[in-house]
């Protein structure tokens, strides 16, 4: 028998995988659950199949096809790419994306701004330079997956949103902050202060991307787009490990950095439900020499990193665990097709 | 946003659906003969014997690669990070049981005397943490991918993971023109071992990157990128890691511009490879970090699997063994590209 077909075999025909794959499917459609008739359509969407496959009608969303299941899930990681790009700018070059580059379908709105402390300013990394060249170098990257998605988008690309970056009283950085018992309860958070609140500003939405992206992966049905982001998923996990590794790194000696990032971890698994799918830096018996380990990279037991699907990312991003169409760092919501956080 | 059963199909949940769709699925013929010209095409593969006949059987197949195709290929890969960090926080490698497969198991060569494959004598606790983690993820990832492929796993085969002259790390750092690369050997100190680890890191990236696109279970395009977002963390940690030491010992910035210059000839003319030393971006007046490689879209790169083995095999041309693969990789995809 041909090496082929012996290995298709295995693949497609054995009970035995039929059976592993059932379990691993139930697995990942318990942690994702997956959009039902949308991933079916996904899954049928890209066949290059020599006779047409008959499309199930998906119900209730009969009009959805596969490029529209693309334009929901590349607009929605938009959305999230504005907020990042924004917060990122500000603190890097304290200014944000120019108006050309937030224009689009649906509601327009703009950086809350200010002046003074809590406002989204730059932050000063005189003391502390190689933070600096940290934050310009992703700040650069947001701005181009911005400029990225919107292209790839063409005329379908939805427009910024309101956004909230501020670390005032009334800031969602604040609020994030307070939720997460990093500052007390009616203490201010601003992360434009000084560069280790920028880290730990960063902190919040980097690990969040990475799930973000894994988990709309097998959503997207043409192969172009789909390792492109898979390519912005690659550059977010990157951002993460840098975020990751210097808060470690630096918490050797600065416990209160390691215990914030573990707080910030915490808020967010409260926030989008009851799966653990969020961890600290951490690890185990920090700064031994001998027998520490570090928690860099947020894991499953498979060593696999962790999808969120678009309603439990809303969850953490509108600071809300019900489900609401706003709130958070998006007091007006999101634009697109996926605009509620999960109910959780 | 959940939709409803699906007509026709009352009665069984979403995931059976799937997995329905996965089983009965017809092969994505056209995408795969494109990757498969695309991977054995560019090269010669001049091979005699069963390899050529494995070859012209599966051309005649037209069903060019299954997903257990790339998941050895990855699996390879994931044999070699293990044995190496595995060595390096801990002192061994992986266990007998976790070596079997398909295809011809071979040793794990870890060299003779001072510089044979050993634990590092770590003196930065976070360096030596980031080690243990890294292991503990790879050995996990080699054991995943055993899971998912079943009967189907390939063996590990022949790694050469030894220091020292003579040794793959070696050749690399050679090839690289690092200062004593000839006797180039990772687990000799902290900096060497963050070197060791460079040279492999951002290719696991672009390797699973490479292959997303022609993974055709969700159910394995979702573990897939979770293992690639897992291997750009890892590469994260070390090129941060390596650009906040540099600050205080340049040679670390400047030994690792040289890697990636040298991954990037193996790997043919197209630039998808990048060191970490600071730049200043045109019209801008401030230096900015490189811990990410990325393209003008901010998009990290992709490599063929053939790109994948001109690395790993230390050669530019179109072989089927080499560097730390000293008797080749096990599974479909062996041959590098010919650049």
């Amino acid at each position: 028998m041909k090496d082929q077909q012996t290995v298709l075999e295995i693949i497609e025909k054995t009970q035995a995988r039929r059976t592993e794959r059932r379990a691993f499917m139930r697995a990942a459609a318990g942690a994702t659950a997956m959009v039902g008739g949308l991933s079916l359509l996904a899954a049928c969407g890209n066949d290059d199949d020599d006779t047409p496959t008959p499309t199930p009608t998906p119900t209730p969303t009969p009009t959805a096809t596969s490029a529209s299941v693309d334009v929901q899930v590349l607009n929605f990681a938009l959305q999230l790419e504005y907020l990042e790009a924004q917060f990122y700018s500000y603190a890097a070059f304290g200014v944000g994306l120019p108006a050309a580059s937030l224009t689009g379908i649906g509601n327009a709105g703009s950086v809350q701004t200010g002046t003074g402390a809590g406002f989204p300013r730059a932050v000063d990394f005189s003391g502390d330079p190689v933070i600096g060249q940290y934050a310009r170098e992703i700040a650069y990257d947001e701005i181009a997956h911005v400029n990225f998605l919107r292209t790839a988008l063409g005329s379908a690309a939805a427009a910024q949103p309101a956004i909230n970056i501020s670390g005032d009283t009334a800031g969602a950085f604040t609020a994030a902050a307070r939720a997460a018992g990093v500052v007390g309860a009616t203490a201010t958070f601003d992360p434009y202060s000084s560069p280790n609140n920028f880290l730990l500003g960063a902190y919040i939405f980097e690990d969040v991307g990475v799930t973000a992206y894994k988990g709309a992966s097998p959503l997207i049905t043409n192969a172009t787009f789909l390792e492109a982001a898979a390519g912005i998923l690659a550059a977010e996990a990157y951002h993460a490990g840098l975020v990751r590794t210097i808060i470690y790194n630096r918490g050797i000696t600065m416990a209160s950095l390691i215990t914030s990032a573990q707080q910030i971890s915490d808020a967010r698994d409260s926030l989008d439900g009851t799966s653990d799918l969020d961890q600290g830096v951490g690890g185990t018996n920090i700064g031994v020499l001998a027998t520490g380990v570090s928690n860099i990279v947020p894991t499953d037991n498979n060593a696999i990193a962790f999808s969120r699907t678009p309603q439990q990312v809303l969850n953490i991003v509108y600071l809300n665990r019900a489900s609401v169409t706003s709130g958070g760092f998006f007091p007006a919501g999101v634009n697109g097709s996926f605009t509620a956080s999960g109910a959780n | 946003m959940h939709v409803g059963p699906i007509k026709g199909f009352q009665g069984m949940t979403d995931s059976e659906l799937l997995i329905e769709t996965m089983d009965k699925r017809v092969q994505r013929r056209d995408e795969r003969r494109e990757f498969f010209k695309a991977a054995f095409g560019v090269g010669a593969f001049a091979v005699g014997g069963a390899a050529a006949l494995s070859f012209s059987a599966k051309a005649d197949a037209q069903t060019a690669l299954t997903d257990a195709d790339i998941l050895n290929f990855a699996l390879n890969l994931e044999y070699l990070e293990a044995q190496f960090y595995a060595y390096a926080a801990n002192g061994t490698g992986l266990t007998a049981a976790q070596q079997t497969g398909t295809g011809t198991q071979g040793a794990v060569q870890i060299g003779t005397g001072a510089t044979q494959a050993r634990r590092v004598a770590f003196t930065d606790a976070a360096v030596a943490a980031y080690a243990r983690e890294i292991a503990a993820d790879e050995i996990a990832h080699v054991n995943f991918l055993r899971t998912a492929l079943g009967t189907a796993a390939v063996a590990a085969p022949a790694i050469n993971i030894a220091g020292g002259a003579g040794s793959a790390f070696a050749a690399a750092a050679t090839a690289a023109g690092i200062a004593g690369g000839s006797t180039f050997d990772p687990y000799s100190s902290d900096d060497a071992f963050l070197l060791g680890a460079f040279i492999f890191e951002d290719v696991g990236v672009t390797a699973y990157k490479g292959a997303s696109p022609l993974i055709q279970s969700k159910v394995f395009l979702e573990a897939a990128a979770g293992i690639l977002a897992v291997e750009a963390y890892h590469a994260a940690i070390v090129r941060t890691t390596l650009y906040a030491r540099g600050v205080a010992t340049p040679a670390l910035r400047t030994n690792a511009d040289a890697i990636s210059n040298a991954r990037d000839t193996l790997d043919g003319t197209s630039d998808l490879d990048q060191g970490i030393s600071p730049l200043t971006r045109t019209g801008a007046t401030t230096l900015e970090s490189n811990i990410v490689p990325l393209d003008g879209n901010g998009i990290a790169f992709s490599r063929t699997p053939g790109q994948v083995l001109n690395i790993v095999y230390l050669n530019r041309a179109a072989v089927t063994m080499g560097g730390f693969f000293p008797a080749g990789v096990n599974g479909t995809l062996r041959a590098s590209a010919a650049n």
